[in-house]
Order: structure tokens, then C-alpha cells, then sequence
């Protein structure tokens, strides 16, 4: 099938198999910021955001963003290079696996105008983190909400 | 020193926040090929029949391999859920999917053993027979007089303390990309050891070692899982040196989680004699290893029993380690490898102690710890340097243990079930050697190449504040290569807590020389002998900087050495600290909330806070996971029921504490060129006991009595204390 797909502002359009699942077609098409952690939609490490909402892309078919806008952490505005700033001087990222999933969930939360720090814990606890034990990340996403 | 002892931010953020670091997956060379393994449904099976004719004719399948290939299945036999017996090799990965279930293999199931304990009865089911034994390995460690300490003990002790079985669940999983190009045959993999994988890649191939290449690309963590050579990293190499195409293998997570290796595992049975005033005068016991299928795991029974008198004078001692086969995925390191369940295991036992004596969990500690230092302990491992006594008290008044247990007792009246719980530890990191290359380039700045393989603890941006202090230079003028064995001949790999101490040692070696090297070339061209200081020679007047010395070199002006090698020899050192945790329980569902966790460390000298926090934080929370919520668990058949991260709870941010992270005023270095002790593994140790133990505070206040002797505390099990 034949879809499109605007990614971080620039229209791609390819043709899938319908049962091949997003998180792969943006891999594929170069996107490898787009992470592979699990086959059962808990990790979170291919978090983007569809339509400016966070989905786990493993979790959805390509065919069904078709149409979509679709952002990845190279989707570099002024919100996405602060939580980057935040997260190199609060130490956030460790091996970075689940960091792009952390990106774009915090992401999310900052454009959201998130208010409190359980918000925060909330908001990213669907993005496991191996390495961290989660109280930089938090940190990070604090200072870049300005809270 | 200009560079060590502050928090640096990580050069490695870099790549990992531009989306552009390469893990093992990002790889894709032209005409990639994809790998995949029919694996054995039977924890322990007789392999009758592997047809793949079917398989070998489907659309996009290049090449099958079987057993005969591959040595798949070693014996005629599958030992455990996972094992593989065949392998496929497909254009696309879809398809590969669609293949690999239309291998037909036909099984002969064999009864399994899953237990150590029926492991080791007479006529138990034998994982390899080969062996006539499950017992794959065992070893009596013994000093002092345990006979005559027991006899004259006033106090005796006798339990068992049951350590699960842990699944390291890196977030990414295993894979291995190989091409051969005719010439030189490169490996890339998701691991901790590509010198190994070198030497046992070129052995398997019968090719010498240049032509073998293997590069170690950013790695998504691996707590120890990633530090053996894997058999598929040896056939993922062998299929691409036979059909001259480049292979690629990406474990899924369930395959992960029965292909790569398990931790932890153990279980103590123990004796301890100690007087009435809390002494403990001997300990005796057995530690036994549920090693899996296959003894991959050399030693973490040993380890645990080596250890297991830990920050405490105890004298005499018998500890057998047995390490027993079964029909498991094999056991290895994870995080702390063996130190974890020995401290787990003797603080449990100096809790009982102090509840049998009426005495206060920091009252018993004080009385046992070690007072002198240098201390061989009584199963021959010499503690290198430390004041125990005097860093615990710091430590406790650093934690503020005393102001918590007030503080829980007062919510307690305003009806919060709230635990204080401690730790105290020392545990044993650094070994082997380490290699560094330092080159000097032609712009005055400096090129490290180490051995060491980081996979996200930040060791090249502290490698660059070790060489740049050296060097008298800024920190930008300094770039880490890790992970590529064409550009350093052979090394160990970053584990078990040595890199800063073994690796960063081999920097500063390696700087030294170079500035040797440098001087030397500098003595022939201003003709005096110079004195070195912030990247300028100096003497008689005249000066060259690093940069004119170099391009003096390149113009034949003098001569010297601009790569320089160093090999460190690093033997163990000894880290020891205080940890504190708080717990609350909910007594209607059982579940277990940390709240608040804080430690003291002693690791010596600390060469970036900003990183060091950072494994204290991440390596409490693994410790933490395996206190309450991790389990690797098989049924009755021997299936992994916990084969995927939505059945194998690792902690969310939801159920991580609050973290405060301190290191010793004064700590005591070891004697290593950095100083430095080791800070990867300390609060994966410590954590587990001090959340054990908090959770027991809390439930004693409405449940005086109760003993926690096994991990995980489930809110299961806390439910059922509480009934």
C-alpha cells in the first residue's frame, strides 16, 4: 500500500506491506533514533509523536499513520533543544537506548505545560530506563518545563 | 587538578542525543542479510530430527544451517527453553519471521530438572551426561577453626537465604552484524568483550587474528549480560564468512530473555556461632548456584562465598560453593556478580543477629566491623585500605538514619506503614590489565584509544579528565575511542567496576610516556632539557608547544614517539559504604513503595561526581528491583513465564525512590594511579539488603517477628506476613 508520511516536516512517501509495523518504516527510512526495545508495546524506546500525541510505534501499523505528521528527537525546535540541553547537564541519558522514548514523552509533557513533578513520573513511566533510576530524567524535564 | 573530581557533563550525549549514535541495529550494509534461530520449545530434549527443506524453499530464505553446520544442539540435545537448533538466513526480516516456523524439528522430551536442590538428589534427570553429575563445579573455601569458634560460640544461628533469579534486561537486546569481505572478516556486536570475541571468532574460523575485526558499537547497557563470548555471535560470524554477505541477528526480547545469560540465583545455608554480646566468632555454610544449563557463570557462587564474612572480623570460616546444572538459561554476571548476594546474605544474617541478641541493627554492625585496614579476610581476600568504623558513623550521620527512624515512627502514628532499613558493604572490583593508546596529533590535540568497552557509564568522558589533567591540557583537546580492536591490540573490557581504576591507570601511563616522548624530541630542538607545563616545553628561555614538537617530528627536526601504548596491570581494590533505605507498605494490597533512598560511599577518589551519582542512582534501582518486583520465573515444564518486560516487572519511574548520592569526605584511595576504587556496581550491593531489611521494619511494627529469607518480597508474600 501506498501511504505518506510527513516526518519532522519533510513528506515521505513509501510503499508498505500492510501488516509491517510503523516503528520499522521509519527505521528504515533513516530514522534509526526510533528504538527497538521489546515485542509487547512496554518499553517505550520507539515513543515518536503521531499527530502530536506520543504512540508507541511498534504498536502501530504504517498504514495507519498514513496521512500523519509524525516527529522524531531530530525534530529540533526550541522545546526539543532545551529537554537535549536539559538532559546532557542533568546526566539524564546513560546508555541512551530508551532516551529517544524519553525525549518525546517528556517532549510532550513540556508542549502540555506540565505543572508538577508526579506529572512528570507519571508521564515517562511508560518509557523503561535500565540505567538511570529515572531521578535525572525527572530533573531534566523539570528544569526544561522551568518548573 | 583541573578536570578530576568535577561533574562534567558526558561528551557521549552527543551522538546519543543528535539520534545518531549506531547501536548494532542501526547497521545496514548493502545486500544485508537476516539471521534468525528456531529455538527448543523443551527445557530439556532429544533433538530426533531437524528438516529444513521446507524452510531453505520459502520466498527469501538464502541459506539454512542445522545442527551438523553449527554444532547446534551439542550432545543430540536441547538443555533449556531457548536453545537453538537451527538457523536462517533470510533478505528481509518479515520473512524471516515467516520461516522460521515452518522448520520442522522433531523432539524427544526429556524429564527436566529445574530445582538445585532436586538437582542434587540421587537419579535426578542430568543436564549433561557427560558430567554423571549436576554439579558442575564446587570448592571449600576455609580458614581459622570453625570446630573450636563453634563450640565456644554462646550464640547459634541456622537458616537459608534464597537469592531469585534475575533477568539483566538491558534494553537492548543482543545482536550481532558480521561481513566478510574476502579479505578481513568485521564483527559488530551489542557486547562488553570484543577482544574475546576476536580471539574466539578467529579460532572458530581458523583465521589468524588480523583478519579478524571486531567493533563494539554504542551499546544499549548490559550489567554483565553482554561480558561472554555467545555462540551467536560466533555463528552470525561463521554464516557471513561462508555466503560472503553481510548478516545481521537482533535478538527479539522474549529470544533475549532466554538467549542471554541469567544473574544472581543463589542460595545460602548457614551456621553461625557468636557470643552474647554479638560477636560473631564463625560462619559455616553452603552456597549453591542454580547455574543453568550450561557453567558459563565461572565463580559467582565462589565469589559470594569469598566474600560472604564481608565488612565484618570473623574469623574462622568453612563456605562450600557448588555450582549445580539445570534445565535453565545459563547463569553469569550481573551487576555486582556474586558481591550483591554475599552482602545480601550477611546483613540478613547480622539483622537476625541483632534480633536474637535484642540488640539495635547498628549496635551489632559496630561491634563486628573491621577496625584495622589492610585486612585479609578469613577466605584470603585482603581489603586494600579504608576506616570502616569511622565511615560508617559519618555515614549514618551523613544519612541521617537516626533522624529517619524517628520520623517513620511518628507517621506510624498517623497510621503510614513507613521502614528504615540499612546496609553496610565491601566489595571487591578491579582485575586483569588494561590497554591505552595516546597519539599525539598534529594540531596539538590528543587521540586516547582504550581497551575499555563502555556501554553508558560515561567512562570516555572521564577518561578525557584523567588525560587532560595529565596533560596539563583543556578536556575539548582530548577524544576517547573506545570499542574497535584495529585500533588497540587486546584488553579486557569494561566490567566489574575497573574501568576508571584499570583503564583510566593505563591513561595516565600512557600520558606520561607520551610526554617523555615529547620532551625528548623538544631536548633536540630548543638544545636544553625542558620542563613540561600546560602543553608548553620550556627552557634556556625558549619554548615549543605540543603542536610545534609534533609537526618538528613530521619535518624530521627530531625524533620521538607521537603514539605511545600502555598496559596497566590493576589488582583488586576494595570500595566499602552505608546505605540507607525507606519503604512504605500498603498492608491491604502488600505492594512495597521505596520512598526514599541515600548512600555513602567510600569509593576513593571520585573522578566525576555527575557520572558517580549516576551509577549510585541506576544501581540502586536494579537493587531494588530484585528486593521487591524482579523474578525470572519457570513453571513445572521449564518455561520462561517471565519472557517478555510485560511479565518481568523492571522498575518504572512510578516505583523509583528518591535518590541522595554522597561520597566519603575522605575517602581512601586505592593504590592505583586515578586512586580511584569503582562505582558501577557499589549500590546494586548495597541496595538489595537495605530495602530487604526496611521492609522488615515496617512490617514488624504491625507484625513483631516476622523474618524476610528470600528475594523478591512479592506484595504477595508481604500480604500473606501480614495475615
Amino acid at each position: 500500500m501506498r501511504i505518506s508520511l510527513r516526518v519532522n516536516g519533510v513528506l515521505y512517501e513509501v510503499d508498505v506491506e500492510p501488516r509491517r509495523l510503523l516503528v520499522h518504516v521509519l527505521r528504515e527510512l533513516g530514522f534509526t533514533s526510533v528504538r527497538v526495545g521489546c515485542d509487547t508495546a512496554t518499553c517505550g524506546a520507539c515513543t515518536v509523536l503521531m499527530n502530536g500525541r506520543p504512540v508507541k510505534s511498534c504498536n502501530v501499523l504504517a498504514v495507519q499513520a498514513d496521512g500523519a505528521e509524525i516527529y522524531t528527537i531530530e525534530h529540533n525546535d526550541e522545546v526539543m533543544s532545551r529537554l537535549k540541553e536539559s538532559f546532557k547537564r542533568n546526566h539524564a541519558a546513560q546508555c541512551g537506548y530508551c532516551t529517544s522514548g524519553m525525549l518525546l514523552t517528556s517532549y510532550h509533557l513540556v508542549k502540555r505545560g506540565v505543572k508538577s513533578e508526579v506529572e512528570i513520573v507519571e508521564g515517562i513511566s511508560g518509557v523503561l530506563c535500565r540505567c538511570t533510576g529515572y531521578q535525572n530524567v525527572v530533573k531534566a524535564v523539570k528544569e526544561a518545563a522551568g518548573l | 587538578m583541573k578536570y578530576v573530581g568535577r561533574p562534567i557533563p558526558r561528551f557521549e550525549d552527543d551522538a546519543i542525543l543528535s539520534g545518531r549514535a549506531q547501536y548494532v541495529d542501526d547497521i545496514e550494509l548493502p545486500g544485508m542479510l537476516y539471521a534468525g534461530f528456531v529455538r527448543s520449545p523443551y527445557a530439556h530434549a532429544k533433538v530426533l530430527r531437524v528438516d529444513l527443506t521446507d524452510v531453505a524453499r520459502q520466498r527469501g530464505v538464502v541459506a539454512v544451517f542445522g545442527p551438523r553446520e553449527m554444532g547446534f544442539a551439542p550432545g543430540g540435545k536441547v538443555r533449556y527453553q531457548g536453545e537453538a537448533v537451527a538457523m536462517v538466513v533470510a533478505s528481509d526480516r518479515y520473512l524471516l519471521y515467516d520461516t522460521l516456523e515452518k522448520a520442522v524439528v522433531e523432539y524427544e522430551p526429556l524429564p527436566a530438572v529445574l530445582d538445585v536442590f532436586e538437582a542434587l538428589k540421587p537419579g535426578a534427570p542430568l543436564v549433561d551426561e557427560g558430567l554423571g553429575t549436576n554439579v558442575a563445579h564446587e570448592t571449600v573455601y576455609e580458614g581459622g577453626d570453625v570446630e573450636k569458634a563453634m563450640k565456644e560460640a554462646e550464640v547459634m544461628l541456622e537458616g537459608r537465604f534464597t537469592i531469585q533469579r534475575i533477568i539483566p534486561a538491558a534494553m537492548e537486546p543482543r545482536g550481532v552484524v558480521a561481513s566478510y569481505d574476502g579479505d578481513v572478516l568485521t564483527v559488530w556486536s551489542s557486547t562488553q568483550v570484543p577482544f574475546d570475541i576476536r580471539k574466539e571468532v578467529a579460532k572458530a574460523l581458523d583465521l589468524p587474528l588480523t583478519k579478524v575485526r571486531v567493533i563494539q558499537p554504542f551499546v544499549g547497557s548490559a550489567f554483565g549480560s553482554k561480558l561472554l563470548v555467545y555462540p551467536e555471535e560466533i555463528w552470525v560470524s561463521k554464516a557471513a564468512y561462508l555466503l560472503k554477505r553481510p548478516v545481521k541477528w537482533i535478538a527479539t526480547r522474549s529470544e533475549d530473555f532466554k538467549a542471554t545469560t541469567h544473574g544472581r540465583a543463589l542460595t545460602l545455608e548457614y551456621k553461625v556461632g557468636a557470643t552474647r554480646d554479638g560477636r560473631v566468632l564463625a560462619i559455616e555454610g553452603v552456597v549453591y548456584a542454580d547455574a543453568g544449563a550450561y557453567y558459563w557463570g565461572e565463580g559467582l557462587a565462589d565469589t559470594a562465598a569469598r566474600m560472604l564474612p564481608g565488612p565484618y572480623d570473623i574469623r574462622h570460616g568453612r563456605i562450600k560453593a557448588v555450582s549445580v546444572l539445570t534445565n535453565k538459561t545459563p547463569l553469569s554476571a550481573y551487576r555486582g556478580a556474586g558481591r550483591p548476594e554475599a552482602t545480601l546474605f550477611i546483613e540478613r544474617i547480622m539483622d537476625r543477629l541483632a534480633d536474637e541478641l535484642g540488640l539495635d541493627r547498628v549496635e551489632v554492625r559496630r561491634r563486628n566491623l573491621i577496625r584495622q585496614l589492610p585486612y585479609t579476610n578469613v577466605f584470603g581476600m585482603t581489603y586494600d585500605t579504608g576506616d570502616y568504623l569511622e565511615t560508617f558513623e559519618r555515614g549514618l550521620e551523613r544519612l541521617g538514619y537516626r533522624q529517619l527512624r524517628s520520623w517513620a515512627e511518628e507517621e506510624f502514628k498517623k497510621g503510614r506503614l513507613i521502614g528504615v532499613g540499612l546496609s553496610v558493604y565491601v566489595e571487591i572490583t578491579t582485575f586483569g590489565y588494561e590497554t591505552a593508546i595516546l597519539r599525539a596529533e598534529r594540531d596539538g590535540t590528543f587521540t586516547l584509544y582504550t581497551a575499555l568497552t563502555p556501554h553508558g557509564q560515561g567512562v570516555a568522558t572521564a577518561l578525557a579528565q584523567v588525560v587532560a589533567d595529565e596533560l596539563e591540557v583543556s578536556i575539548e583537546s582530548v577524544k576517547v575511542v573506545w570499542g574497535d580492536t584495529a585500533l588497540v591490540p587486546d584488553g579486557i573490557g569494561t566490567m566489574g567496576s575497573r574501568s576508571i581504576t584499570a583503564g583510566g591507570s593505563a591513561a595516565i601511563l600512557a600520558a606520561r610516556r607520551l610526554k617523555d616522548e615529547l620532551a625528548k624530541a623538544t631536548e633536540k630542538l630548543l638544545g636544553c632539557k625542558p620542563e613540561y607545563s600546560s602543553g608548553e616545553f620550556k627552557c634556556g628561555g625558549k619554548s615549543a608547544s605540543v603542536r610545534d614538537v609534533v609537526k618538528a617530528v613530521y619535518r624530521r627536526e627530531a625524533e620521538a614517539q607521537l603514539t605511545v601504548e600502555a598496559i596497566y596491570h590493576a589488582d583488586a581494590t576494595y570500595p566499602f559504604g552505608v546505605h540507607v533505605a525507606v519503604v512504605e507498605v500498603d498492608p491491604e494490597t502488600g505492594f512495597v513503595k521505596p520512598l526514599l533512598y541515600k548512600s555513602y560511599d567510600d569509593v576513593g577518589f571520585v573522578v566525576n561526581p555527575l557520572l558517580a551519582a549516576g551509577q549510585a542512582m541506576g544501581g540502586a534501582l536494579q537493587g531494588i528491583g530484585q528486593a521487591l518486583y524482579e523474578e525470572a520465573i519457570y513453571d513445572e515444564a521449564g518455561n520462561l513465564v517471565t519472557a517478555n518486560l510485560a511479565f518481568y516487572y523492571v522498575p518504572t519511574a512510578a516505583e523509583s525512590p528518591k535518590y541522595e548520592v554522597y561520597f566519603a569526605e575522605r575517602p581512601h584511595p586505592s593504590r592505583h594511579l586515578t586512586g580511584t576504587k569503582g562505582i558501577g556496581e557499589a549500590a546494586t550491593i548495597a541496595s538489595t539488603p537495605a530495602v530487604v531489611s526496611a521492609v522488615e521494619d515496617a512490617l514488624r511494627r504491625i507484625k513483631p517477628g516476622v523474618r524476610i529469607e528470600k528475594t523478591p518480597v512479592t506484595p504477595e508474600d508481604v500480604w500473606h506476613m501480614l495475615r
